[in-house]
């Protein structure tokens, strides 16, 4: 089988998972009740509630409200977030946006940082550089996000005033268009290289902090597969032939290690999206998941909705990007062997 | 070193170049000390239906002092809950749109800087009988209006507007909002000139000048800016005026970035006094980041409550105090109407129960006070009597009030009321880790003080959505529940929601079946509204919290105080509970 057929016999199958999962996200979702309670006011009658419940549908049977919201979806309609007091469609994008650049800026830290600590720690093993990276990992994975934020907040916000919070200096960002809504790249494409430093300046702090955990658990899977290739006949075989060790490691034995880092690093995205709930409540960063947790917490379910199937269908398709590159590293995947 | 050690080092080092890369990039960038938290969610910006994200920025020169301030030139505020709307005919009282609805619009009469009495705004007097702006039988209100005024939109000020504004509430009336403040109160309006607007009454109400004019729902809206994004519709509400408020007060808005912040500028052409400094909002903080942020100095006030008093007493440069009371007491309710079959699986209530006033006395000696107000709100809050919290005209110092624990009283009227050994169990549902849960475990407590195995209480803490759906149910699926009541600046407003047999929760927890004499109560609260003689109308409501002392509906557990928390370098600070949270008028304020 081919690569392409590969992919293609993968995208088939794409849409039938995401209605499975549309249908899920919704029973779920209405197992907690109906979604009214956001909308309810201190004291209003009986048929104020009513007056509400048929703004919003709530009155039909579950197929009808999910026919509604699948149509909805479809149509980029998610329905009225209570907690944003807007369409959950006008509000979903750009925070998509904030998030996401949060995300791949934490996940940039931690790819880069993590496969060359684990590289550098597994060419090292068992020395001092191999200790102090193990240290480095354990203390990132053990330390609690919330905790580690707060921290950092106080010593570089409070104390010493280097970083803000927030995502941007707000006449700073109101000075540029924001086509894409990523800060970063809207002000590089207005030529603006103020505020590209203002985006930057602010992500910092949050993109540490979400990148650290996720840096360490990718440095420790880079280092103990790296060790366990280096040992390997292949290697012998390599260095026997008189490879110089640089590129016995970058071609070989780098090549290999990578396989199962690469399936961490796609574990570890979900990893910085969960994360990102925290990073984005405590350093206020406007993104999907602040607004996410305040929608939990409230019962905001038209935004809880469309967030949990947002995360599930990227979920598939990051899984189906993994499949890929494993594909593209080793090519038994394709082949079923 | 070996070649592998040579390929690793590469990896590192160009990695630990990005990252410097990044840092130096940002260390480069602009003065941070005047760099705060931002934006980037939809904008809805003043003007314009549709989202932009390209809003102009808030700022004006830095005043003129020798402090350094951080933000100069522009106020920030950090808030805590994200307005649902900035519609005076969608607020909800004591909801955080309100906050902004007092910056914006302008009444034709306020809430003055302290008390409850109203001053001209809008409005270019208060009237009274002696000036012959009200007549003699109290129902008629003639309001000379204040010319020269001018919308956000730049459009006239008139009496047009007023009857439109007000008409529009009523013709919008939406469940969400305080449209029944108006529609329960004014029979007709009429524009008598440009600037002369006169409005009839129903029936005479001592609470008009001070819980009605001054309302949020009664704010002036620019005609001109409705008609031209979507109108009025009855029974609809209006999401261009729900994003975009144009008013004629001190502030303009600029900008309202969901979950990040609004944003406002002076307003050049007001009328008035202008303010000092442009105004940021900040939204969303949580309250320990609100703490940082004050002790950073990003942020000028913060919004605040006692549990905050402990992380920001003694930061250096910041003030907290507490000044006055909130006028929303924290309360228990029993309710007399639920369906047993509705309650939860383990709730035991013999019948009656609620219903007898010796049960309800009880309970209100039972709690511990004490221990509410001096570790739950450390210390900032006091008592107030059934039920017109202190700070309200009518409050009497010397009413009876329900103070301290007194376990041995509890006991002989449980006793008396044949209820000590049959005992009950009951669910308290609330929200969830806040002051109300924290007010429902020290009732748990309490009762557990009585040593009596047979009277148990459980505290069901929910989700606020869940809280909400089952405290707007009627009945209410629970026989108590604990929340703050609405805030009102008049003693009718709380009698004739939480006091009066058919009042709104008179109704709903079927106090008729309680009251030993509901008729009695009916009688005083209806002749208390109706009284325009401040004096006679004191004497009235005395009585009133007389008699809810005997006969309580509900236990109220304290009046919270009302903090405050900000940096030194604010000016003029002042603040007045009946103000919708954070009971400040940014326009007032300064710093330097």
């Amino acid at each position: 089988m081919q690569i392409r057929d590969y992919i293609l016999r993968r995208l088939m199958v794409l849409p039938v998972l995401i209605i499975g999962v549309s249908i899920i996200v919704f029973a779920l979702t209405r197992v907690g009740g109906s979604p009214i309670g956001v909308y309810l006011q201190t004291g209003m009658t009986q048929e104020e509630v009513t007056e509400l419940e048929e703004r919003f549908h709530l009155d039909d049977p579950l197929p009808v409200q999910y026919a509604y919201w699948a149509g909805g979806v479809l149509t980029g309609e998610l329905g009225w977030s209570g907690v944003a007091a807007a369409p959950v469609t006008d509000v979903f994008l750009p925070k998509l946006a904030a998030t996401m650049e949060l995300a791949v800026s934490a996940a940039l830290v931690a790819v880069v940082l993590g496969i060359a600590l684990g590289t550098f720690a597994g060419a090292r093993r068992n020395r001092l550089p191999d200790h102090i990276t193990r240290v480095f990992s354990i203390s990132g994975a053990a330390m609690p996000l919330f905790w580690f934020a707060i921290l950092l907040l106080i010593v570089f916000w409070v104390y010493l005033g280097w970083f803000p919070i927030g995502r941007s200096d707000p006449n700073i960002f109101a000075r540029i268009d924001h086509p894409t809504n990523l800060y970063t790249i809207d002000s590089l494409l207005a030529g603006d290289f103020g505020a590209f430093k203002d985006a930057i300046w602010h992500l910092i702090l949050p993109a540490a902090t979400l990148g650290y955990g996720a840096t360490a658990i990718i440095a420790r899977m880079m280092r103990s597969s790296l060790v366990e290739e280096l040992q390997e006949d292949y290697v012998d075989a390599a260095r026997a032939k008189g490879l110089p060790e640089r590129l016995v490691l970058r071609r070989h034995a780098r090549r290999n290690a990578l396989i199962p880092t690469v399936t961490v690093i796609g574990l570890s995205f979900g990893f910085l999206l969960q994360g990102s709930v925290v990073a984005e409540i405590i350093f206020r960063w406007p993104g999907l998941g602040r607004w996410m947790a305040d929608s939990v917490l409230r019962g905001d379910q038209a935004t809880i909705m469309a967030y949990v199937l947002f995360t599930s269908v990227l979920f598939l398709v990051v899984n189906l990007g993994v499949d890929v590159i494993y594909a593209y590293l080793d090519r038994r995947v394709v082949l079923g062997e | 070193m070996n070649r592998t050690s040579q390929s690793s080092s590469w990896g590192l080092f160009l990695s630990v170049l990005v990252v410097l890369a990044l840092v130096a990039a940002a260390c480069s960038s602009d003065d941070p000390a005047d760099t705060t938290v931002g934006t980037s969610a939809p904008t809805t910006t003043a003007g314009s239906g549709s989202t932009d994200t390209t809003a102009p920025p808030a700022t004006t020169a830095a005043p003129d002092t020798g402090t350094e301030v951080n933000n100069p030139g522009v106020f920030v505020h950090g808030a805590d809950d994200e307005p649902s709307t900035l519609d005076p005919a969608q607020v909800e009282p004591g909801e955080g749109g309100e906050t902004v609805i007092l910056q914006v619009y302008e009444r034709l009469l306020e809430i003055g800087e302290s008390g409850p009495e109203p001053v001209a705004s809008l409005a270019t007097e208060v009237p009274t009988v002696a000036s012959g702006l009200i007549s003699a039988d109290g129902t008629v209100f003639t309001f000379p209006l204040r010319e020269g005024v001018t919308f956000h939109d730049g459009t006239p000020f008139t009496a047009d507007d007023v009857l439109f504004s007000w008409e529009r509430a009523m013709t919008m009336d939406l469940p969400d909002g305080a449209a029944g403040v108006l529609s329960d109160t004014v029979d007709s309006m009429r524009v008598v000139d440009d600037f002369t607007f006169e409005v009839t009454l129903q029936e005479p109400n001592a609470a008009f000048l001070n819980a009605v004019v001054p309302a949020m729902v009664s704010s002036i809206v620019s005609q001109d800016a409705v008609e031209a994004n979507g109108g009025v519709v009855a029974g609809e509400f209006n999401e261009f005026m729900s994003g975009n408020p144009v008013g004629t007060g001190a502030y303009k808005f600029v900008a309202w970035n969901r979950g990040e912040d609004l944003q406002f500028e002076v307003y050049d052409g007001y009328w008035g006094t202008p303010a000092n400094l442009d105004l940021r909002i900040e939204i969303g903080a949580s309250p320990d980041i609100r703490v940082l942020g004050l002790r950073a100095g990003d942020y000028d006030t913060i919004e605040a409550d006692p549990s905050f008093i402990g992380d920001v007493q003694g930061a250096e440069g910041v003030t907290v105090d507490g000044e006055g009371l909130t006028v929303e007491p924290i309360h228990i309710g029993f309710n007399l109407k639920f369906d047993p079959a509705d309650l939860p699986d383990n709730d035991r209530i013999p019948d009656g129960f609620l219903n007898d006033p010796r049960v309800r006395q009880a309970f209100n000696y039972v709690f511990d006070y004490n221990a509410f107000v001096n570790a739950a709100l450390g210390g900032f809050g006091d008592f107030n009597p059934h039920y017109i919290p202190q700070g309200i005209f009518g409050y009497d110092p010397a009413a009876p009030v329900y103070d301290q624990q007194d376990l041995a009283k509890a006991e002989e009227l449980f006793r008396a009321a044949g209820y000590w050994d049959e005992g009950f169990s009951i669910s308290v549902v609330t929200e969830e880790a806040n002051l109300f849960e924290v007010a429902a475990l020290v009732f748990k407590d309490s009762i557990d003080d009585l040593n009596n195995p047979n009277m148990e209480i459980t505290v069901a803490a929910v989700a606020e959505a869940v809280f909400d759906d089952a405290h707007a149910s009627d009945p209410v699926p629970y026989a108590m529940w604990v929340k703050n009541a609405d805030p009102f600046a008049d003693p009718n407003a709380y009698l004739d929601s939480y006091a009066l047999p058919d009042g709104e929760w008179g109704e709903i927890h079927d106090f008729r079946a309680g009251y030993a004499d509901a008729d009695r109560v009916q009688t005083l609260i209806d002749s208390a509204r109706v009284e325009l003689d401040p004096a006679a109308r004191a004497v009235i409501l005395s009585e009133i919290q007389q008699v809810l002392f005997d006969d309580p509906m509900w236990l109220i557990a304290a009046q919270e105080g009302v903090v405050s928390a900000r940096r030194d370098w604010v000016q003029g600070y002042i603040s007045n509970p009946l103000w919708p949270r954070p009971s400040i008028r940014f326009a007032l304020l300064d710093k330097g």
